[in-house]
């Protein structure tokens, strides 16, 4: 390779850029942050509650808006230009930088919800505050990657068009629902959203094991949704 | 650069695009893709540029840096001219000033604030030019690239392909309507029926196209010779006026106009 790795990261960072400035200035963010609003307004209206109860729900609410929004912003570019920008960075890193840019929105707005409700007294601050903030972290983080991996699986790089994208998405999002259900036949299917917003919901802190197994989960799920992304953008251009 | 045995077609029930394509470029060397349109000329040279991948075979030995235009520019983006070739630039790891130098090349100067879906067909076809030159590729890959450009830009087009070849780079190129003309030492690659094969330079259609002779004097020539290079025109002779002037007996194909003719019509024309 004649090119220096560095220049090559470089470009990365740029496309990253570039994806996330064509995502805010396009105006297409706007629906999603309504969304936002919504989740938020549903959850903290009724008053404060603590902050672990507040932050499971709200991790399990955004989920699907994060996915949503992922596949937005991957979709705002035209299909040309993504492959102008395969061709400019290298394919892999291309789609790379599609994930991170997702991402770091995601994470940004992750920290945008866990924020406002306490412009408006929506956490109970009598209660366990900081320990129930910092699960409310690891519930939001959580939440991130296997989101930004629906997304991508839901982009029209993977589905080809806005039907099929809206069919992976909606059925899903249906699907952690469902299948996140306490009871459910086949828990594992799905990322342990709902499970972590009822670990978080119980008395007192989750115990370790169960901390720990929601992280393993998460992580699993995330890869695995991950590795069929990067499969399917390598077959289909 | 090498297709070895390469076979590409869009879905697993679709009809093969792309049959059996075994043929190499050498370093500077310059390919034109001839073929009618749907005959797969695109899919050939985004499988050449890496965004399609073959269904068998390979491609192999890709340059590192490749320079691709696409047949249509994706205008539908919420960038200006600028911003967006500066972006691109970054994202092949290069400053702005060498995107600024293709901008300035390409006479895009007055649009760099035009947003990308305000620009007219031909100078969008430019900034998609100016995108796959900013990183000096090894492998240059033109899609139709006269379609929409003006007479200026379509004089560029040969000069950048001569100048990517005599730095031991690789261009190719499609042209579905015969207008290759000035691409020197081209090969010809004919894609038909699925099928790639080597063919002879086509037959120019008899070009519309006249001889106007022009005198001027001497000091002015090379301002004259110049300025209508710079439009387009191709100069053929340059000669003294004491030289034999054979013309007066052949009429022909050939057309005379003397200077105060000439200068007659562009009075009647700016009238």
């Amino acid at each position: 390779m004649r090119v220096a790795q560095p220049e090559r990261l470089r470009g990365m960072t740029s496309l990253v850029r570039m994806r996330l400035a064509g995502f805010l200035r396009g105006g297409r963010i706007l629906a999603p942050a309504i969304a936002v609003l919504v989740v938020l307004g549903i959850i903290y209206g009724g008053g404060p509650s603590p902050a672990a109860v507040a932050y499971g729900y709200s991790a399990a609410a955004l989920f699907p808006v994060l996915a949503w929004q992922s596949k937005l912003l991957l979709d705002t570019e035209p299909d040309t230009q993504r492959r102008l920008a395969g061709v400019a960075v290298g394919g892999r890193r291309e789609a790379v930088a599609g994930l991170l840019a997702a991402g770091l929105l995601a994470l940004l707005v992750c920290a945008l919800a866990m924020g406002a409700p306490w412009l408006f007294n929506g956490i109970d601050t009598g209660r366990a505050v900081v320990s129930g903030t910092l699960l409310g972290v690891l519930a939001h983080l959580l939440a991130v990657p296997p989101a930004v991996a629906l997304g991508a699986l839901a982009s029209r790089a993977v589905t080809g068009g806005v039907r099929n994208g809206i069919a992976v998405l909606v059925t899903s999002a249906v699907l952690v629902v469902v299948l996140g259900l306490e009871g459910s036949i086949a828990p594992w299917l799905v990322p342990p959203v709902m499970a972590t917003a009822r670990a978080l919901n119980d008395v007192g802190t989750p115990p370790a094991a169960t901390l720990a197994l929601l992280v393993v989960w998460a992580v699993l799920w995330g890869g695995v949704a991950l590795g069929a992304y990067a499969r399917l953008r390598r077959t289909r251009t | 650069m090498r297709f070895d045995g390469v076979f590409f077609r869009y879905g697993r029930r679709a009809a093969w695009t792309l049959r059996e394509v075994t043929r190499g470029i050498e370093a500077g060397q310059t390919v034109v893709v001839l073929g009618r349109n749907g005959a797969g000329k695109s899919t050939l040279l985004q499988l050449a540029a890496g965004v399609l991948r073959p269904s068998r075979g390979a491609v192999l030995d890709r340059p590192a840096i490749v320079g691709w235009v696409p047949e249509r520019f994706p205008a539908d983006q919420p960038f200006t001219a600028g911003d967006y070739l500066h972006r691109m630039a970054s994202l092949r790891g290069r400053d702005a000033s060498e995107a600024d130098a293709w901008i300035e090349r390409l006479l895009l100067t007055e649009h760099t604030g035009t947003r990308l879906s305000d620009l007219s067909k031909g100078t969008a076809q430019k900034v998609g030019l100016a995108q796959a030159l900013i990183a000096r590729p090894g492998l240059l890959i033109l899609d139709e690239p006269w379609e929409g450009l003006d007479s200026i830009a379509r004089t560029l087009i040969p000069e950048i392909v001569a100048e990517v070849t005599a730095g031991g780079g690789m261009v190719l190129v499609s042209d579905h309507r015969g207008e290759v003309g000035g691409l020197a030492d081209a090969i010809y690659w004919q894609v038909a029926d699925a099928l790639v094969s080597e063919a002879s330079a086509p037959v120019p259609a008899l070009p519309d196209e006249v001889i106007i002779e022009v005198k001027v004097r001497r000091a002015e020539s090379p301002r004259v010779v110049a300025g209508l290079q710079a439009e387009g025109h191709q100069i053929l002779e340059v000669r003294d006026v004491a030289a034999a002037q054979p013309h007066q007996a052949r009429p022909g194909p050939g057309l005379t106009i003397t200077p105060g003719a000439s200068s007659g019509r562009e009075a009647g024309g700016s009238s």
